[in-house]
Parts: structure tokens; sequence; C-alpha cells
């Protein structure tokens, strides 16, 4: 498989086998270092693997990436970010920072929104993603764009924004990329570092579903078809099951909302919107 | 009392047109969810606004109200006076109504202080009562030219729910500080009637040209003259009711299911 073939090129082992080997591998990781450990979906990994980890799930999905959002979702995902863009209501000339913008549906709803209804093109749009597969598969969707200086692209780390400035952006987001942060409270720390004041934190994620009949419907469609789906059309099982897993270990709604006013950010009312009964929440705060 | 003192410590440094109350947090949003923020699924109370800066861009955004309208624009260019960046209008998380909503909720709030140490001298509740309708109306005055705006964002259908709840809360605060405290079984018909009154001269007010506004205030004498006739109530309701099952009648007649 794809994403374990990584660990082969980083470290010279054993033959792998599919899947069983490679928590083997993770177990004797993690006795090395029993204290600084996180979750990897539902398995325990240590901290500083995680990162590699993330990283080789989505270099193995990247080119079906947009394809299986489609498929797994059933298209509705193209609403919530239109929505989420929406919501942002983006002012004329604002600075978008994209964080795990990957395949680059934020920031092109972004632009179209400052050409279509702001007829603004001074605004831009700085790309960040730790993988570089789903960043050139997002170079690839603008290279036909009428205006590439208003969108740029760099390989980073969200926990660790060291090329960014100070509060040099108008908007911070970040959609569908802070559940496979090892820290997520360190990734909204650098956001309000980089947001100048009165800067708006936005992000995406999958939540959690309140209602017990269709958290039940949803945790069927989770565990027992989406990674079928991935077995079928990106050939890659095991990443849909982590992509599966890293939803139910994220905090909830409530909870991720406090993290955010922890680092500094100021939330009106709770913080967060609800959308498909919970499925996804849109999580924003202001930096004042 | 001691909230009056406070207000008025705070609006020696203010700079936005509700001087009295802007440096402290709409009561009417804790009290009674006027809705100034729409809060989604329910207000948690985890908010940390405690700085207040929402509360003061949306504040100097009714400052902009006659250049840019009831608008997110308006919004934008307070955040910026304020040197925040524009993308802070996300404090009016809906916009124009947004906006909108967080004037009624000053205004209301304008209003109570304002009353609250000139109420004993009025005789009547009905004197009461027009009384602290006249300064409500006043509230609006600063904005009267803009105000038909902000009625027809009112009147947007997404938005007549929070339209409701805003009138309704004015007309029960207003009768509260009246002097009405009771729960008699025409509550409801009242608060409707007040409701009314309100509305339709504030809507006067916009077109009205006189000078010193004097028609609005006749206006408004006229109304509450005919809404003192305790009859005028009772029969209003006979009245619909009538009206009502006349028309259904006359439908299903028309309908060929009434026989003759």
């Amino acid at each position: 498989m794809v994403a374990l073939s990584h660990f082969r090129l980083i470290q010279a082992r054993v033959t792998l086998r599919r899947g069983l080997s490679s928590t083997a591998f993770l177990r004797d990781s993690a006795q090395q270092d029993p204290t600084s450990t996180t979750h990897f979906g539902y398995k325990t990994v240590p901290s500083d693997m995680k990162e590699t980890l993330v990283r080789g799930v989505f270099s193995s999905v990247a080119k079906r990436y947009d394809v299986m959002n489609d498929a797994m979702s059933m298209g509705v995902h193209r609403l919530w970010k239109d929505h989420f863009i929406r919501k942002m209501a983006p002012s004329p000339g604002a600075k978008l920072l994209d964080v795990a913008g990957g395949t680059g549906d934020i920031a092109q709803r972004f632009l179209e929104y400052q050409d279509r209804v702001n007829g603004d093109s001074s605004s831009t749009v700085h790309m960040v993603d730790i993988n570089p597969e789903m960043l050139a598969e997002g170079e690839h969707r603008f290279q036909d764009h009428c205006d590439r200086s208003r969108i740029s692209f760099a390989v980073g780390n969200a926990e660790h924004l060291d090329d960014i400035a100070d509060a040099s952006f108008d908007v911070f987001s970040i959609a569908f990329g802070i559940r496979n942060c090892t820290r997520p409270e360190q990734v909204v720390r650098e956001a309000f570092r980089v947001l100048k004041p009165g800067g708006r934190f936005m992000c995406l994620e999958f939540s959690r579903v309140e209602n017990p009949v269709l958290a039940a419907i949803y945790d069927f469609h989770s565990f027992n078809v989406i990674p079928r789906l991935g077995e079928a059309i990106a050939g890659d099982r095991a990443s849909y099951e982590y992509l599966v897993e890293s939803i139910r270990k994220f905090p909830p709604q409530n909870q991720f909302a406090q993290i955010i006013r922890d680092a500094g950010f100021t939330t009106i009312g709770n913080g967060y919107e609800n959308l498909t009964f919970g499925t996804v929440a849109i999580h924003t705060g202001f930096k004042f | 009392m001691s909230l009056r003192l406070l207000t008025r410590a705070a609006a020696a440094t203010s700079r936005t047109p509700f001087g009295r109350c802007c440096a402290v947090q709409s009561q009417t949003r804790y009290f009674q969810q006027g809705g100034s923020i729409p809060e989604g699924a329910g207000y948690s109370g985890h908010d940390n606004t405690k700085n207040n800066t929402n509360l003061q861009i949306l504040d100097l955004a009714l400052t902009k109200v006659h250049e840019h309208g009831w608008s997110t624009a308006a919004v934008a260019h307070a955040a910026t006076e304020l040197g925040l960046s524009s993308m802070a209008h996300g404090v009016a998380p809906d916009g124009a109504i947004s906006l909108i909503s967080h004037f009624m909720d000053r205004a209301l709030d304008e209003t109570t202080i304002e009353v609250d140490d000139q109420l004993h001298e009025f005789d009547s509740t009905a004197e009461c009562l027009r009384f602290i309708c006249t300064t409500r109306l006043k509230q609006t005055l600063p904005y009267v030219k803009r105000w038909p705006e902000a009625a027809a964002v009112l009147a947007q259908p997404q938005n007549v729910p929070l339209a409701m709840r805003q009138l309704t809360n004015l007309s029960s605060q207003m009768w509260y500080l009246a002097g009405d405290k009771s729960t008699r079984i025409d509550w409801y018909a009242r608060r409707s009637a007040l409701a009314a009154v309100y509305l339709s001269t504030e809507l006067f007010m916009c077109e009205d040209r006189s000078p010193g506004h004097q028609d609005t205030w006749r206006f408004l004498k006229d109304r509450f003259e005919n809404m003192d006739k305790a009859e005028t109530i009772a029969s209003k309701t006979v009245a619909f009711g009538e009206q009502f099952s006349r028309n259904l009648y006359n439908i299903l007649a028309s309908r060929g299911y009434v026989s003759h």
C-alpha cells in the first residue's frame, strides 16, 4: 500500500504486510517514548510520528481527493464550503491565509466571491499545506487562472508557520485540516499570531452529531460505506479508515470553541455553527 | 440607579450616539433575549466579549448609517476606523439585520434609562405610556431618513421572526415601564394594540415633514385615544372573528360547498 511504503523509505525495517505489521511497527516505537503519544484514528502513536503518518495518508489520497470527497459526502461538501465562504463574507482587499488548503477548494471560492460579489482584484490568498502532493493538486487547479499573482503556495506546518510574519493576514481559514494536526491548540495559537487585529479565524471541520438516531445512521455510513468506497475508488481502505476515525477523536463543538477562546480569540454567541445536524461545524473567532 | 451613574460616566468618554448606555452590555440581551447578536442554537453564556469591542464596532457603525445605509459596509468602515481589519464586520453576522437589531436593543435600553426618573410625574398609565412611546420614537429620529430601508430589511421573510420578537419585546417593556404589572387576561391584546400603535407611528414619522414633527405627535395622540377605548380591543377581536367567518363563508360558497 502507498501509505506504508513511506515508512519503508524512512525506516528500513522488516517487510511490511498490510495493516497488521504497521501496528506492530508503531507499537515498538511507542515503547521507546511512552509519555508523549497521541491518537492516529483509533490507534495510539508517538506524537512526533503523527505528522509523518498524516503526510503519508494524504500523499496516497491526493490524486483522488476531490473525487472521494464527492463520493463520501454525496456532493454535500461543496455546499458546506459555499456556506463557509458566504459566512466569511470576505471584504474587498482582504488577505486570506488558507492552511491545510490542499487542493484549493476554499481558495478558489474566496477568489470567486471577491470577483463576483465585491468586484475586487486586490485580495490575495496564501495557501499552506504540509503535503507537497496535495499542494501540487492545488497548483494544477489554478494553472489556468488569469491572475496567478493573487495566489501563492508554500509547504509548511500549521503548528509553526515560521515563514509567516505576525499580524499579516485578515482571515485565517482551515477547512477539514485541523483534526489531522497533532496539536490543534498550537494551530489556533499560530492563527492568533499571524492575524491582524480585527482578523477572523474560521475553521470548518467534522464534528459531533448530537441527535442519537442521526448519529447511528452517520456512524453506519462512516464505518461501513466510506472505507469500502475508499477501496473501490482510491484503492486505499486504510487511509479512509483513518479519516473516519480521526473525526471521532476530534473534540466536540463546545470544547473546541473553548480552545479557540483560550488562544485569545473573541467568540460571538457560542462560537460555532452546526451544518447538517452537526456532521460539520464552522468555528469562528475574532482577534480583538 | 447605579446603572445610571455608571453609564453617565461612560458617556463622557464615548463618541457614539447612545451616550448613556454604550459602554454597558445591552441589558435587553441578557434579560429578555432581545436578539441583538443572533446566537444560533441558543445562548450558552460562554462568549467572552468582555472588552466589548464588538459593541464598540456596532455603535460606531450606527454613526456610519447615514453614509452607508444599514449594511455590512457601515460595519466594515466602523471597524477600519477603530484600527481593526475590515473582516471584523463579522461581528454583525447576518449583516444589515444584525446592525438594525443592535440599534433596536440600544434604543430600548436608552429609553428605559431616560424615562426612569420621570414617570412619577404622570397621573395615568395612558399618559405614562404615551411619554414612553414618544421617548422611544425620539431614539429613531436621528435615523429617520434611513429608517425606511431598515423597515424593508425587517420585512424580509427570513427576518420576520426577529422583527416580531423585537416588536413584542418593545411593547412588553413599554407596558411594564408604564406601570402595568398586572397579568390580566387581555395582556396579549393590549400588547398587540401598543405594538400596532408604535409601528404605525414610526412609519408615519418616516414621511413626516412638519416642523418639530408635530404631525407625528398628533398622530400618536390620536392612536392612543383610539386604543384607550376599552371596548375597541374587545370589539376588534369580535370584528376580526366576524370578518374571518364571513370571508370563510364566502370562499366556501363560491366553491359550492355551502348548501342553501
